[in-house]
């Protein structure tokens, strides 16, 4: 026995590595794609509804296509699944004309109800979509994902019953309409105006302790939330029905299909950027058979799903890379020149550049920081790396309900106190630009106020007249940043500068990214490391953040006059009128200063010379399908444009 | 025998529930959960968000529902960032990449490390044995990420040998299996050096070298095999941790293997898939420290199993 066992052993061992080295080659070596390129962290999922974050966009921008999609070199939308629109005089109605010849992936065409259906599931509590406040500028959108939360006494609803709890769970269950009477919490009591305000917006609530009583053909009745599963195995309360949830009644929401290529939209508000939204991948549209039959998430493996897309997916290796391919159902497959596409997934940005400097890769979206300053400075200058400033904001913001942050002379003097030339110059060297500013300079037609610049003399001064002269008596503060060596750095340079033009003490703390999410939304720091990335090319995508009491405000300054100018400019109708009231508002906030502006990021893409249609913009947005390979290099860069 | 395999059976079983229970209470004791982004989302949207993990639930019901279903029905949830793919679907394409990797490195590993802990061993005090024992001192000393570069500065960049990153191919395999294998290796030849060095002193050796037995096969034959135990019972837990991946061999070559979840998954407190990794590196663990003990009772008579 022992021998024998003793024996086996190096067969076994044997055996083991012969095993390894089967399975580590049996992928084997594929064919390259047409185009490869770094896609960052593995994509969350490939469901354009659930998904956020930039390799996720990059994912869904290849695999399905918008009403508009946007232009790859000014990001204007363009027509997309829709081939044209009409815009009423008020600006909010939005009519659009679906293309006859737009396609899924399976060869049926794509409808006006596929857009509704995939709106109306984007909108659905149920579907959790993270991005959902994209849609709300649709009129009602806004209250129809609030579900039971947001309906009050008097408006139409729809109930969703219960199904079956094993039925896929993309099916919806049947629904009673009727009109919402009242709402009674757990205690009976009915709730009502502000007391019911009050308790929907509380986050703890618990929602299956509501009672819902409606009108419905069947007379009044009395609903409470129930899980499938629950609702299957317990039978309701007396005189009560199970609700899968309760939501205000879809025809309400604006937005209809007219007919099978036409759709309407109504909106809540003039909304300049509305086009541009529609061409942003959370609205893209899913196809309602391809999700209902498969359920979620299992409808987006590859052998299941169906997109609209110029792209489809072949193959999917977690973390390792997920190849595309043309989508010959595609109504513009003409005009794309790629048929495959490789995105790979890796995380670290030191492997992306080996990557690209050994070839085996064509495009990486970021080049490490201390790389960046040698490749820039290369002689002669390189021919596939040129930065850009780009539509993100760094800044710090100020936790102004502690002291001493609630001395605006004190948040003015921080500011002051900054040199932000060395940040970007010596400590940065990418290109990126000092700003004074929240909103990136770029957008047409708004050039940002600007807060006060550098001034050590005056920062001193204020100091002094806020009750700290030469930093006297001004309590230790702390940087808070989430771990990452270059954040970290940057806060050092804070520290030292402000030590040393203000006289006062100055600490660091780092956290993780969940705990330091946390740690910002319940103002429990001094001053935090916040960057911003405009969702859309236009100013209100960074100041309705400091509205009062905003969900991403997170520094607990709030200015009646600001909500006032950012309401008004959410209704107003003319464009510069609009763009002067968002002005107005930004002159505040940096008058008030609750937040301080450091720098524009600038975009680190390095593109291989032979690569075609890929132009440089402020939201650092290639769409795959506008690119193509001229391998002679016979026409002329247009990334490099702008670059010496 | 039987009786040993069962009581150990059992104590896994035992170790599983505390492991399990340990992570699940200090993952939800830390700040900040799996879905507080840096932008704040609508309370009813993330209610769905947490329904859908039975994050809403009071924590002892979350405690059971869990339990549950990881030890009952071997399902360990979806992943909470990686939302559409399970746990079991993330460990099933990761652990045999990991697990591949991490042979190649071991295989590596014992090669070397046995034969210059025999050379160093043999040749003790000469300059090779100082030599390789520099060697060995270093390869232990350096943190596997300096390695790393060091190798891919020299055989990507000055000698293009090899290629930068990626899986698939046998070349992509020779960088990161000698990262991953060459402070095993080092350890490896630590260890043999000494323990053979130990067994060369013993009475025995100079019996059968009196017998007139040349010199390899005394080394080879007589001293390596009692010299072995000790490498033996670091292979246990070492086997362990390199067949579940290294985070920073997996992030410097791009390697789709299971070791960088180790850290990510909690940093991002990614509950579920935290919580399958943990598990499985127990499972692991356990079972080859479970496997270095009955092979002690085949390389040593004297060991019995109880």
């Amino acid at each position: 026995m022992r021998l024998e066992g003793r024996s086996l052993f190096p067969w076994i061992a044997g055996a083991a590595i012969l095993c390894s080295l089967g399975w580590a080659l049996n992928r084997g070596q594929l064919p390259p794609a047409d185009f490869t390129f770094v896609n960052g962290t593995e994509v969350k999922s490939l469901d354009p509804a659930i998904v956020t974050g930039q390799p996720e966009n990059r994912m869904i921008n290849a695999l399905f296509e918008g009403l508009t999609s946007w232009n790859p070199k000014t990001l204007k939308p363009e027509p997309g699944a829709a081939e044209r629109w009409d815009v009423s005089d008020d600006l909010l109605t939005y009519t659009f004309h679906l293309r006859q010849d737009a396609k899924w992936s399976d060869g049926s065409p794509v409808t006006a109800h596929d857009f509704i259906y995939s709106m109306r599931r984007f909108l659905d509590p149920r579907t959790a979509a993270e991005y959902s406040y994209q849609a709300w500028y649709v009129k009602n959108a806004k209250k129809y994902s609030g579900g039971g939360r947001a309906v009050r006494p008097g408006d139409n609803v729809e109930v969703e019953l219960n199904v079956d709890p094993d039925a896929p769970n993309t099916i919806r269950g049947k629904l009673v309409h009727g009109k919402l009477v009242r709402i009674e919490d757990k205690s009976g009591k009915e709730l009502a105006g502000e007391e019911l305000d009050n308790a929907a917006a509380n986050a703890d609530l618990n929602i299956e302790d509501w009672v819902f009583v409606i009108s419905t053909e069947a007379g009044e009745e009395r609903f409470r939330y129930a899980d499938d599963a629950a609702a299957a195995s317990n039978e309701p309360a007396q005189g009560e029905r199970h609700a899968r949830q309760i939501l205000l009644d879809l025809h309400d929401v604006g937005m209809r299909a007219v007919d099978d290529h036409t759709i309407e939209f109504t909106l809540e508000n003039p909304t300049p950027y509305f086009l541009t939204l529609l061409g942003f991948y959370p609205l893209f549209p899913v196809q309602q058979k391809c999700v209902e039959t498969f359920g979620s998430p299992q409808w987006t493996d590859v052998e299941n799903i169906v997109c609209n897309g110029p792209f489809k997916p072949q193959f999917r290796h977690l973390r390792d890379r997920t190849r595309v391919v043309k989508n010959e159902h595609y109504w513009d497959r003409d005009n794309v020149k790629l048929n495959s596409v490789d995105f790979l997934a890796v995380e670290s940005s030191t492997t992306a550049l080996n990557l690209y400097l050994t070839g085996q890769v064509d495009w990486i979206y970021d080049v490490p920081a201390s790389a960046l300053r040698t490749l820039l400075a290369e002689e002669p200058s390189r021919d596939d790396i040129n930065p850009v400033p780009l539509l993100n904001t760094y800044f710090y913001l100020l936790n102004v309900t502690r002291k001493p942050f609630d001395d605006v002379r004190v948040r003015k003097a921080l500011s002051m106190a900054i040199d932000r030339e060395e940040l970007t110059g010596v400590l940065l060297g990418a290109g990126e630009r000092p700003t004074y500013s929240l909103v990136p300079p770029g957008l047409p037609g708004y050039d940002p106020p600007q807060g006060p610049h550098e001034n050590v003399k005056e920062a001193q001064r204020l100091l002094a007249e806020a009750g700290y002269p030469e930093g006297r008596g001004f309590p230790t503060i702390e940087i808070l940043h989430n771990t990452h060596e270059g954040h970290h750095a940057i806060a050092q340079l804070i520290r030292k500068q402000w030590q040393k033009n203000l006289g006062i003490n100055v600490r660091t703390r780092n956290e993780e990214w969940a705990t330091f999410n946390a740690s910002q939304r319940q103002l429990n720091y001094d001053i935090s490391r916040r960057g911003w990335i405009g969702d859309y090319a236009d100013p209100n995508t960074f100041l309705d953040m400091f509205v009062t009491g905003g969900e991403n405000n997170c520094t607990g300054w709030g200015n009646a006059e600001y909500d006032k100018l950012i309401a008004a400019a959410a209704v107003e109708t003319d464009s510069a009128k609009r763009l002067d009231l968002l002005h107005q508002a930004e002159t505040i906030l940096m008058d008030e200063m609750p937040i301080i502006p450091f720098y524009n990021y600038v975009s680190k893409n390095m593109v291989k010379p032979t690569i075609r249609g890929f132009y440089n913009n402020i939201q650092d947005t290639h769409p795959l399908s506008a690119l193509w390979i001229d391998a002679a290099e016979e026409t002329p860069n247009p990334f490099m444009e702008g670059r010496e | 025998m039987i009786a040993f395999i069962i009581k150990r059976f059992f104590w896994l079983l035992v170790t599983m529930w505390a492991v399990f229970t340990v992570s699940f209470i200090l993952m939800r004791s830390v700040p900040g959960g799996p879905f507080d982004g840096d932008r704040q989302v609508a309370p009813e949207i993330k209610r769905n968000m947490e329904r859908r993990y039975n994050l809403d639930k009071e924590l002892h019901e979350q405690y059971f529902i869990e339990l549950r279903r990881t030890f009952l029905e071997g399902d360990l949830g979806y992943c909470m960032k990686l939302t559409d793919r399970s746990v079991n679907y993330v460990i099933a394409q990761g652990l045999p990449i990991s697990a591949a990797l991490g042979v190649l490195a071991l295989a590596f590993a014992m090669t070397f490390g046995l034969l210059t802990g025999v050379v160093s061993a043999a040749r003790r005090g000469s300059v090779l044995d100082v030599g390789l024992r520099l060697v060995a001192t270093i390869g232990i000393a350096l943190p596997s990420f300096v390695v790393a570069s060091i190798c891919i500065m020299l055989f990507v960049f000055m000698i293009p040998l090899f290629p930068a990153a990626g899986w698939g191919s046998a070349s992509q395999l020779v960088l990161p299996a000698f990262c991953l294998g060459a402070p095993y290796a080092a350890e490896v030849a630590r260890i043999s050096r000494t323990s053979l060095l130990d067994a060369l002193s013993q009475d025995y050796i100079r019996t059968a070298r009196a017998k007139g037995l040349s010199k390899s096969r005394v080394i080879l034959v007589h001293a390596l095999r009692n010299s072995l135990l000790p490498v033996v019972s670091f292979l246990g837990p070492a086997v362990a941790g390199i067949l579940t991946g290294s985070l920073v061999v997996e992030t410097v070559f791009a390697i789709p293997g299971l070791g960088i979840y180790f850290v990510k998954a909690a940093e991002l407190r990614d509950f579920t898939l935290a919580m399958g990794v943990v598990l499985l590196y127990t499972l692991i663990l356990y079972t080859m420290n479970f496997l270095v003990d009955l092979s002690y009772a085949y390389l040593d008579p004297r060991v019995e199993l109880e």
